[in-house]
């Protein structure tokens, strides 16, 4: 009796797999180009006026699970810390790859993928007039000094992605993702620090960072490829 | 298949290397640095002699040190001078006081996002005005850049 049980089981698996093969070599992945921009930053400026940006999106299918991807924009973001503020003020790109490991049933196009980036930033930080650090004693006596503003600074990251797209209207996706980052090189303000670069935001003290965003993309399809 | 879902498990491990951001907003770096003063003995150089009652005034506030051979005083930032009045018998009969000037030119530097900046003191200058009860004063630095040492000797 058992053994007619696990011998229909397997019948059963096997019988599935077929079907879902069969099905599969029907269905056609739609290829093309995909743009969106991101939305995080512009919501966060209805709330928050230290930060004012855009960030256009894009990725390319190549393959059935690999995107070629790209990230492309501008941010102006105020950070204000115990003794000193300051404006940071610039644009940058990241390139990368995404690879789809979600296995989408029929011909359904949603991602749950992984991805790497390499990205670079090109910006300028202005100082603002900021006060000494002194004992609290001489708090009567504090010295404002001013600010100065460092132009042409540039800095190169990496970061790991995971991130989720689906498609909601025909060829309409959206999208959250996150992102973990670490600094591979910069070019620091003389008596400063890079403490937020754009594309890259808050630099921690290890030269770490993290990121996400929420995007809405359009396909543009350029051509159809079986699964 | 499986091994995939191994490579998969393995960047996502390492993304979560990443993730560990070092937190940076505490300030526990040294900033601007006190004057170190050392009190000795006028009549055995090398000996340190401690004083029971001491009062320093910088400004509007009065710092009081009791039996120490040893004290930490802060210095302006506002300005490239600090006055320091010593009074000995602070509100007594026998109240004694001798005014120390330092000067010096302050230079700042970053420590970091809490911190901000501090500034150190280069090319230090101290002058004696009096001397009703401090014989002399010695300085052990041409600057004042950390806490580690004292700056200046004072001998009564």
């Amino acid at each position: 009796m058992f053994i007619y049980f696990i011998l229909f089981g397997c019948f059963a698996t096997f019988a599935q797999n077929n079907t879902e093969q069969v099905v599969d070599s029907l269905i056609q992945n739609k290829y093309g180009l995909r743009v969106g921009i991101d939305l995080y930053n512009p919501i966060q400026a209805l709330f928050d006026d230290k930060r004012k940006g855009l960030e256009l999106i894009g990725d390319y299918r190549i393959t059935r699970k690999i995107y070629l991807a790209a990230e492309l924009g501008y941010l102006e973001n105020k950070t204000e810390e115990d003794f000193f503020s300051f404006t940071t003020n610039g644009s940058f790109l990241k390139a990368g790859i995404n690879y789809n490991a979600y296995k989408n049933w029929l011909d359904m196009e949603n991602e749950i993928y992984v991805g790497i980036r390499y990205g670079f930033s090109t910006f300028s930080q202005t100082l603002h007039s900021f006060t000494i650090n002194n004992d609290a004693i001489l708090d009567n006596q504090q010295a404002i000094k001013d600010g100065q503003k460092f132009e042409n600074l540039t800095a190169q990251w990496a970061e790991f992605i995971i991130g989720i797209k689906a498609e909601v209207f025909n060829n309409l996706y959206l999208g959250f993702s996150f992102s973990g980052k670490k600094l591979i090189s910069s070019k620091e303000p003389d008596n400063f620090k890079n403490l937020f670069v754009p594309g890259f935001n808050r630099v921690f003290l290890n030269d770490a960072g993290f990121g996400f965003n929420y995007t809405v993309s359009y396909l543009i399809p350029l051509y159809k490829k079986k699964k | 298949m499986k091994q995939k879902k191994r490579y998969i498990l393995i960047i996502l491990i390492i993304g979560i290397f990443f993730l560990s951001c070092e937190r940076d907003d505490i300030c526990i770096e040294p900033t601007t640095p006190h004057l170190i003063v050392r009190i000795y003995d006028k009549d055995n150089p090398n000996e340190l002699k401690r004083i029971n009652q001491l009062s320093v005034k910088i400004v509007d506030s009065i710092l009081n040190f009791s039996s120490t051979d040893s004290i930490v005083l802060p210095v302006r930032v506002d300005l490239d001078e600090t006055k320091y009045e010593f009074i000995i018998n602070f509100e007594k009969e026998d109240e004694s006081i001798d005014i120390i000037s330092l000067t010096y030119i302050g230079e700042d530097i970053f420590v970091g996002r809490s911190c901000g900046y501090k500034t150190i003191f280069n090319n230090t200058s101290f002058t004696l005005n009096s001397k009703h009860w401090i014989d002399r004063i010695e300085p052990i630095e041409q600057q004042i850049e950390n806490e580690n040492q004292a700056h200046v000797k004072l001998f009564f």
